[in-house]
């Protein structure tokens, strides 16, 4: 499908500009907030009016494209872009009872303003997208890229998804049930599975083509699916693992979007069921934390799992450590909405069909 | 490659219910732009909207045998209008619900129409409001998703005033790479309190009815609506009503500021090229042009000069803005509904207000509803953020 062939993943843990993944960064109070870098690639002046969100990704996609020819598409998938900044417009409106407003705020929440910033930054006029579908929207940005390297198979592409957390839609994905009702670190996230999980937030952006010389990894099948149904959910993946060879070619590691939501269980319990018994399982949601866009930082690990060679310690669920040519990546956001995603060494797809 | 076939349409704005009621309302150049009088905010009287009058508990006993408490106005415009879209084409419950079936929708509002709903929940006073998984950009697509059973790719597209213009191409685009065989695409949008203030705030929102292309427009009217097609492979489609095909697209981003296109009109003319080289078609042969037309100082201008650096004279154009407001997200998709129309019907639908042509370019938009014989029409959509998309539809 695309080969990967830079990245840049700023997220709560250490990862960017040097990845660290020894030691865990803790949560607080349900979250796990990006430490933000400092940002070398973008004018003060600029950097002092983005949103939070805006910055992260214009930080985190700027060093990627710079000394490379200009990309031929910029694609970012956000379910929620700016939400701190449109929420303060918001605020804003309730408050002064929709008097005379400064429309900063309003600028800059708009969802596209992430792939917008990067385009205007740059000053590049091709394609531009921006992929809002909720908990699929990394997912949907990526099979954009995928179509688009169809269109202009010597292409270079831009892709990622960004998404943060504010005060305000924390609360409100607290009262949806999303989160823990009593603190817990993300230390202790799978000791004892209850209701809710832990809010996170992260970018990851990349350049995709269709060359696999320097390729980091590729992508080799994606699909997703809208059910509540975990048959309906297997009955997918077996159907994605045939097309691609299966069960001739078994991935080696099942990376997951587990998140100690107890509701969840049942899909990534279904999923591992099916693999044998010697495969390695591995999962992020206690770097992570639980975000539309949270598939990403697993999608990034699977990438650095195959550059390496091996597993961080605090990512291993069960299995060995080392020896990994295709990894699988399931994630599902609240019950609802599943991506499959299949990565590997790109000599070791490259045979393979798509 | 098979073309692209449009074989169902559904719309619903404040001129229109239906697509007969839209089309009439074109043809008899009224307007929709009025008062508000059903959303509550501090601007009802002062600033005029394309307002639906219908209240949302109507429009959700209408749609609903149990009024769903936790949609909100936008997912009932996606309904009502993918609703009459699907009827439109004829597509079975089991075609609309295969894996081969795509759902594109596009938002810029989302469930933020639910502004003071927004605010009590984001500050987790006591228990939530019904809507707290309502809110995003991706709500109206996921209720849709939900209502048809749809099992194939799902996306929801924001790339603002352009949002459903992607939609459209991005269905295409899945089904010309093998990833759908049909796909239902559009988007929708609904008054908010956010928009309105956000608009207001920057200065371009007019207290009378819009004027696009006129030298003294003073700014737009939001709108509401939400538009939505089937798109089908030509294959597929045989004896089948077709209105048209999709034979062109092209996306391009302004590069030049977060809410103004740049004087040139380089994002505008680039789109436009763009959907031109993909239909395979000259700058001549487009018919008539259903503008982005917003009928603010630098849409208007900007957009005449990208015409005038594409077409040196344009074709017939208007901007049918001038009858439902901006409905942003959905305007998109509204407008290509009625640039299908315009195909289907041979016929061109004028803008209104206008008076006296901008100095610069002394372009005049088409003035009066007329026939004429047309092949292929082209329409904009323009976005904050420098999002440019361009759609061509073309008849057999």
């Amino acid at each position: 499908m695309l080969y990967v062939h830079s990245s840049n993943c700023i997220s709560p843990q250490q990862t960017f500009p040097e990845t660290e993944l020894c030691e865990l960064r803790e949560s607080e109070n349900n979250q796990l907030r990006v430490k933000e870098p400092a940002y070398t690639n973008v004018p003060p002046g600029i950097l002092r009016r983005m949103a939070r969100a805006v910055r992260i990704c214009v930080g985190a996609a700027l060093p990627l494209i710079q000394g490379i020819q200009e990309p031929d598409g910029i694609i970012i998938g956000t379910a929620n872009g700016g939400i701190e900044d449109c929420i303060k417009f918001l605020n804003q409106i309730i408050e002064y009872n929709e008097g005379l407003l400064s429309p900063g705020s309003f600028v800059q929440s708009t969802s596209n303003a992430p792939a917008a910033q990067i385009s205007l930054i740059s000053k590049n006029t091709n394609y531009n997208n921006t992929v809002t579908h909720r908990g699929l929207a990394f997912e949907n940005a990526l099979l954009d890229a995928v179509m688009l390297l169809k269109e202009k198979p010597d292409g270079i592409f831009l892709v990622g998804s960004v998404d943060e957390i504010s005060d305000y839609n924390f609360n409100i994905d607290l009262l949806a049930g999303s989160f823990r009702k009593e603190i817990v670190s993300n230390r202790k996230l799978f000791d004892h599975p209850t209701i809710g999980t832990i809010a996170g937030e992260g970018v990851l952006m990349m350049t995709v083509s269709n060359q696999p010389e320097g390729s980091i990894a590729r992508l080799n099948d994606l699909q997703t699916i809208h059910t509540s149904d975990e048959g309906l959910v297997l009955e997918t993946l077996k159907q994605f693992l045939k097309r691609n060879g299966f069960p001739r070619i078994v991935p080696e590691l099942l990376i997951t979007g587990e998140n100690g939501d107890i509701r969840l269980d049942k899909y990534y319990q279904a999923v591992e069921a099916l693999f044998p018994e010697n495969i390695s399982v591995a999962r992020f949601k206690h770097l992570s934390g639980e975000y539309c866009t949270a598939s990403s930082f697993g999608f990034w690990m699977a990438t650095e799992i195959l550059r390496n060679g091996k597993i961080p310690d605090i990512a291993l669920k069960k299995g060995k450590k080392t020896g990994f040519n295709k990894i699988l990546i399931y994630n599902n956001y609240r019950g609802m909405q599943h991506g499959f995603m299949l990565l590997g060494k790109a000599e070791a797809l490259s045979s393979s069909k798509q | 490659m098979s073309r692209i076939m449009i074989t169902g349409m559904g719309i619903i704005s404040s001129i229109g219910t239906s697509l007969h009621e839209n089309r009439q309302s074109l043809i008899d150049e009224k307007s929709g732009i009025s008062q508000l009088e059903f959303y509550p905010t501090a601007y009802a009287g002062k600033l005029p909207c394309g307002e639906i009058k219908i209240s949302s508990a109507t429009l959700n006993q209408k749609l609903f045998s149990q009024p769903d408490p936790a949609i909100t106005r936008t997912g009932l415009l996606v309904i009502h209008a993918a609703e009459e879209a699907v009827r439109d084409s004829g597509l079975s419950k089991a075609q609309l619900s295969s894996t081969e079936t795509a759902l594109i929708g596009a938002s810029t509002v989302g469930g933020m129409c639910l502004t003071d709903e927004i605010f009590h929940d984001a500050h987790a006073r006591a228990e939530g409001t019904p809507y707290t998984s309502s809110y995003d950009f991706a709500s109206a697509t996921l209720v849709a998703q939900k209502r048809f059973g749809i099992l194939g790719e799902v996306s929801t597209i924001n790339t603002a005033c352009s949002s459903s213009a992607n939609a459209i191409s991005f269905g295409a685009r899945l089904i010309s790479h093998g990833f759908a065989r049909r796909a239902l695409v559009g988007g929708a949008d609904s008054l908010a309190k956010f928009t309105i203030n956000g608009f207001n705030a920057l200065n371009i929102l007019s207290d009378k009815p819009c004027a696009p292309f006129d030298r003294d427009r003073n700014g737009l009217n939001l709108g509401e609506g939400a538009a939505f097609l089937v798109l089908e492979r030509e294959e597929d489609v045989k004896g089948k009503r077709i209105y048209a095909t999709l034979s062109g697209f092209g996306n391009s981003n302004d590069a030049f500021h977060p809410s103004s296109i740049s004087p040139e009109g380089d994002g505008p003319y680039l789109s436009m090229k763009r959907a031109l080289e993909k239909a395979g078609i000259n700058p001549a042969e487009i018919n008539y042009v259903n503008a982005h037309g917003t009928g603010t100082e630098n849409n208007d201008e900007t957009e005449s000069r990208a015409m005038q650096r594409l077409f040196g004279s344009p074709p017939p154009f208007a901007s049918t803005k001038s009858y439902t407001g901006h409905t942003l997200g959905a305007s998109g998709a509204i407008e290509a509904v009625y640039s299908i129309l315009s195909l289907t019907h041979q016929e061109l639908y004028p803008s209104l207000q206008f008076n006296n042509p901008i100095p610069e370019t002394k372009f005049e938009p088409l003035k009066h509803y007329r026939k004429q014989s047309i092949q292929h029409v082209m329409s904009n959509s323009f976005g904050f953020g420098g999002n440019c998309t361009t759609l061509i539809f073309s008849i057999l």
